[in-house]
């Protein structure tokens, strides 16, 4: 499984590791201008390659540079323990990095020796393989840049940062962190040798305490069990949704659905690519995502209106897209409260989607008759009529920054919140709460829950999901 | 930030560059910050007021602004300036000046009431600015003399 999985995920970090060196470049250039007269080395790393990318570790936790011959094999170690090895009378282990990581290695000849290095941790030395050692090289420890949340080939916890010196990129590891880990994954079973390298493979920030789990947790956890860690990992990597929170009783149903559905196609259970993903978060989106709502979720919407409203409502629709969500709702409040004046502010992160809201213009038959009393001839179709448009600010805004709406009546929210590292789910609930009075309506998406101690009472139907204030 | 303030921007930066300095200009990604951001060095700054609060800030290292000055000055047939003094201050100020006078006016046309405050320069090393409570558009601008960056943040009066 692991071999059908790798190459994809190799290019796709190579990619990934490219466009960083475009961005790292650009900011390169701009900091040598702004700094030609104060930089000061105050940083050296030894710089090597492994699986032809090239790495770097703090000189300081380096003892020495060394070519290892001839280990003495350890029966029954993980497989990326090569041996130990008989440093002028001290014993040391060797780890390989590049079984480690999972990284291609380059075979040496039968009896030569590997290129490697002897570092020193705390109380603690240890030698590790790597492909060939390169340098030492001096940065300034302020051009580091953190590591990106979905770099590839190593786990990101694993690295401190990321610098670019002289047209090349250097992936600076934390040499502490990885050994730290090296000893609780000692415990773990033999029976699954193929499995450890897979989770040292990293996917972003979220999988921090995830991993621990899968570290500490994976004595007795069946095939089915890691599977679903993958997937989990998957969806991060591949959409950047992240199921610990608000989805995560939908995965819990998804997820022996998406089994059985893989096993009788033949297929890989695991998630190898975005159409994966996209394919295993088919039944996740909310209805109508994307395109106008239809008379049910219209009717759903309006069933869960309250009689009684302020004379000025105000409604935030953070992650509105290329706005048809907002527009159906602007549409919904209008025809349910005629005399009210409707202040709607509506957000996204996505630059073209939200640049093409406002002057949203399409065809007649796109939307039901309901919506009809709204709309105008436009050129090339019809859009909503000023009563609608007036209504509604769209703004380039990312929920996650600085939300500066007022407090509101309504809050839609459909379908976005998985889409945020769990500290940045909660804090925008927290946000919720704090923008929102008791009453307030809350709409979320069709597989997204919230649990009621944060003071939201489910009210939604089986059309519409949706949580009042208490 | 409201989408109809994105293009009026972005649109006047390049007119105004391109035709003040003759030179190949190329619009970097947009994107959105929230938190306090390092200045380079120089850095021009306009308030607005109306219907909106907020400022623009346009950003630069001191050796692309003396590039920046110098080549605005030449083309007026005046000399060009060493270092950053007050000629090439002012110089800096009007093109801050001339680049957000187009895009209000742009604004003005779609129907938003803007006004300006008078620009101001600061510069000196390792500064930082903050905005609470709004977040901020930026617009790099990649030139020949080097990058400027025009970094927007304005919010509805609520």
């Amino acid at each position: 499984m692991s071999n059908t999985s790798e190459p994809v995920a190799r290019t796709q970090s190579g990619e990934q590791a490219q466009e960083h060196k475009q961005r790292l470049g650009g900011l390169h250039q701009h900091q040598l201008q702004e700094q030609d007269d104060i930089e000061t080395v105050d940083y050296k790393m030894v710089t090597f390659s492994l699986g032809g990318k090239d790495y770097g570790i703090d000189i300081l936790k380096v003892k020495e540079i060394a070519k290892f011959a001839t280990f003495t094999y350890v029966p029954n170690a993980p497989p990326f323990v090569s041996g130990v090895y008989n440093l002028r009378g001290d014993i040391i282990s060797i780890i390989d990095l590049r079984v480690m990581f999972n990284l291609p290695a380059q075979r040496k000849p039968e009896g030569s020796a590997e290129d490697g290095l002897i570092l020193r941790l705390d109380d603690l030395m240890i030698g590790v393989v790597v492909d060939s050692i390169d340098k030492v090289v001096g940065i300034v420890s302020s051009r580091i840049q953190p590591p990106h949340p979905i770099f590839g080939d190593v786990n990101i916890k694993y690295i401190s940062g990321v610098v670019e010196k002289d047209g090349r990129l250097y992936i600076i590891l934390d040499v502490d962190r990885i050994f730290a880990k090296e000893e609780s994954a000692s415990e773990k079973p033999e029976r699954l040798p193929a499995a450890v390298p897979r989770e040292e493979i990293g996917l972003g920030a979220y999988q921090d305490d995830v991993t621990s789990q899968v570290a500490q947790g994976a004595v007795g956890k069946n095939e089915e069990e890691l599977d679903l860690e993958f997937i989990r990992e998957g969806l991060v990597t591949f959409k950047g949704f992240y199921p610990d929170g608000v989805a995560d009783s939908w995965l819990q149903r998804r997820y022996p659905e998406w089994r059985a559905e893989r096993k009788k196609l033949g297929s890989d259970v695991q998630l190898t690519g975005e159409e994966d993903a996209d394919e295993f978060l088919r039944t996740f989106y909310s209805p109508y995502s994307g395109r106008f709502w239809g008379e049910d979720y219209i009717e759903g919407v309006k069933a869960l209106l309250p009689e009684e409203m302020p004379k000025n409502i105000s409604v935030w629709n953070p992650g509105c897209g290329k706005g048809y969500e907002t527009y159906s709702l602007a549409t919904v409040l209008r025809m349910r409260y005629s005399s009210h004046i409707l202040k709607i502010w509506a957000g996204d992160n996505d630059l073209l989607s939200i640049s093409t809201a406002p002057n949203l213009v399409f065809g007649a038959d796109a939307v039901p008759n309901l919506y009809e009393p709204y709309l105008v001839e436009a050129k090339n179709g019809v859009a909503f009529s000023s009563a609608i448009k007036d209504a509604i600010l769209f703004e380039y805004h990312d929920v996650t920054h600085t939300n500066a709406v007022p407090n509101v009546d309504i809050i839609m929210a459909r379908d976005i919140i998985s889409f945020l590292p769990p500290k940045q789910q909660a804090s925008v609930l927290n946000e919720f709460s704090d923008k929102t009075a008791s009453g307030a309506l809350l709409i979320l998406g069709q597989n997204e829950h919230i649990s009621e101690t944060l003071g939201w009472q489910h009210v939604g139907s089986a059309v519409v999901n949706a949580y009042r204030r208490l | 930030m409201r989408v109809e303030y994105i293009n009026p921007f972005v649109e006047s930066a390049y007119n105004v560059l391109k035709e003040v300095l003759s030179v190949e200009i190329v619009r970097g990604e947009l994107y959105l910050k929230s938190t306090s951001m390092p200045v380079l060095g120089v850095a021009a700054i306009i308030g607005l007021a109306g219907d909106v609060e907020g400022r623009v800030l346009f950003d630069m290292s001191k050796a692309t602004a003396i590039k920046i000055a110098s080549a605005m000055l030449q083309s007026m047939e005046m000399e060009p300036i060493e270092e950053l003094n007050d000629m090439g201050k002012a110089t800096i100020t009007e093109l801050a000046n001339m680049i957000t006078g187009q895009a209000v006016t742009k604004l003005h046309n779609l129907g938003f009431k803007f006004d300006l405050t008078p620009p101001a320069i600061f510069t000196g090393d390792n500064m930082e600015i903050a905005d609470t409570g709004v977040e901020a558009l930026i617009v790099p601008m990649d030139l020949p003399f080097g990058k400027i960056e025009i970094n927007v943040a304005i919010r509805e009066r609520n």
